[in-house]
């Protein structure tokens, strides 16, 4: 069973142009663009435009392995990608030429890169989808995904989401975050309509096309209904919304009140989620009647999956058959695909007596800045290339923030924060950069982390 | 574009580019930095620097500096 079969057997799945309002059916997309079959990478820098889905569609459909990457991805980062990975063909409507590959038409609408060695290298053909664990920070490391994956994780998502034939969906999260491509899956086996857009919840644009198709759903992380609940949009009844969905960190608590009553006043449900792209996407979810009395927690695993607390680090660990097969930093390593039977989440988290689990920390070095998983290591490795091979601590701040320490006095903010903005698009406001005299080191040389925490003002 | 120089520094502030970008065709969306986290701190930015609220239809219009600049003088500023 492949996942591109359920979503050509849903009957009822038309893909909408929300630029152009064109309909199309997924028989239309059904090998609507010329490529060769064969096991190899494809790169596919996608949108939720119309063309992306098309494009990502075929691959599907193909036995090529597709890698979902930014399409504002920095070039440079793009390029090392690509001669790492030497993918077969890429997809990427902002370049008109690239080195070594040779641009065709694979249909009236869709201009692919070939690439011109046509290089040949095994691949597992149990690896049907790369994404990157983190979007922006150009780092080689993919988490290798299969059919099975996705399949397990999307037929999880229609046991508790109540997706309907007659549903309208806004592809308003990106698919080459797992979250969107969780909302794309899910939808196209069981849902209705797609509307595929670039447009977001602060254009008018968005909101036209969402009164005009009448759509039923929104999903988001938490600063998307921090700015939903800042326009009024809970002041208001929506008629064709039924439910929305959030995941990407704890919403805060004034929010999560007004959520509550919005969802009890207009009969529309509201589902906290949570999942990791280790996991192809969910792994547990809190039903909305318990919205009100534990706002704080993350729910219950979804079905088919359960949680395991390590009894010494109180890590959250998950089992489930949406568990990935292991991590790729570069060629070789897609030979393989071993499934581990546990996944560690990295977070750290307690349960309740009614069994709804609760994060309360975090183990591995990742920061969320707007929903967007960051490993602060990657970080300082970007700072340190990017800025003579200095020392670089970086610091998550409640995930509001990133903390850079650095030890040249001469060193202005200013250059930290404009690589940072260049390389991973990060605004300067969230960024805080402070000298200091020295790293705190643990005793075998390394950074100490959680002394150098008590630097933050 | 003529701002005031309260303006310009919203708008260099929120969308971390220098001034002379700051042009009367730059739209939301128009260059990578004016993305939704920016227009939000721009919006922001606006509401804290005049001791204003912006309404919601004012908010989803002002995705242009022309607009932005339009929509400030139904708060009695100008720009």
């Amino acid at each position: 069973m492949r996942l591109y079969d359920l979503i050509q057997s849903n009957q009822n799945l038309v893909y909408i142009d929300a630029l152009t309002d064109t309909s199309y059916s997924v028989n239309e997309f059904h090998q609507s663009i010329t490529i060769e079959e064969r096991q190899a990478v494809v790169f596919l820098y996608t949108d939720n435009m119309i063309g992306s889905i098309e494009v990502f569609l075929n691959f599907l459909q193909s036995r090529f392995t597709v890698t979902l990457l930014s399409p504002q991805l920095d070039i440079q980062f793009k390029l090392e990608l690509e001669k790492a990975y030497q993918p077969y063909y890429i997809y990427d409507p902002s370049r008109t030429a690239i080195d070594g590959f040779q641009a065709y038409g694979a249909s009236n609408r869709i201009q692919l890169f070939r690439n011109l060695s046509a290089p040949a290298y095994p691949v597992n053909p149990e690896i049907k989808l790369l994404l990157s664990t983190s979007g922006t920070t150009g780092s080689p490391k993919f988490v290798k995904l299969s059919e099975e994956n996705l399949i397990q994780n999307a037929r999880a998502i229609l046991e508790f989401l109540p997706i309907e034939g007659t549903d309208v969906t806004p592809l308003n999260v990106p698919i080459i975050f797992v979250y969107g491509l969780s909302i794309f899956t899910s939808n196209c086996i069981a849902g209705g309509k797609m509307i595929c857009t670039n447009r977001d919840i602060l254009q008018k644009t968005f909101w036209e096309d969402f009164d005009h198709y009448g759509c039923t759903s929104i999903g988001g992380v938490p600063y998307v209904y921090e700015m939903l609940n800042r326009f009024g949009f809970f002041k208001r009844e929506h008629l064709s919304l039924r439910y929305m969905t959030q995941t990407g960190g704890i919403l805060n608590q004034t929010l999560v009140q007004v959520l509550a009553e919005y969802g009890t006043k207009h009969r529309q449900q509201f589902f906290v989620m949570y999942g990791q792209t280790e996991a192809a996407g969910r792994m547990a979810y809190l039903p909305p009647k318990d919205l009100f009395t534990k706002s704080t927690s993350i729910g219950i695993p979804i079905k088919n999956g359960r949680f395991e607390i390590d009894p010494d680090s109180n890590e959250l660990i998950y089992l489930g058959a949406n568990i990935f097969g292991g991590y790729a930093k570069s060629l070789a390593d897609l030979t393989t695909f071993h499934r581990a039977e546990r996944l560690h989440t990295g977070d750290v988290a307690r349960k309740d007596e009614d069994g709804y689990y609760y994060i309360t920390g975090r183990i591995k070095r990742i920061v969320k800045l707007f929903g967007t998983r960051m490993n602060l290591d990657e970080v300082e490795l970007i700072l340190k290339n990017a800025l003579g091979g200095e020392t670089f601590v970086c610091l998550g701040i409640e995930d509001k923030s990133l903390l850079v320490l650095h030890l040249n006095e001469e060193l202005a903010a200013e250059a930290v924060k404009q690589v940072l903005k260049e390389k991973l698009s990060l605004h300067p406001t969230m960024i805080k950069v402070k000298f200091v005299e020295s790293v705190p080191l643990t005793p075998n040389g390394k950074i100490d982390y959680s002394t150098a925490v008590q630097l933050i003002d | 574009m003529n701002l005031s120089p309260k303006l310009l520094e919203v708008f260099t502030t929120a969308l971390a580019v220098p001034a002379d970008q700051i042009t009367a065709d730059l739209d939301y969306q128009g260059i990578p930095e004016w993305d939704s986290m920016s227009h939000m701190i721009l919006i922001a930015e606006l509401e804290s620097s005049y001791a204003i609220t912006i309404e919601t239809d004012d908010l989803l219009e002002m995705t242009s500096v022309t607009n932005v600049v339009d929509r400030l003088k139904k708060y009695g500023i100008e720009a």
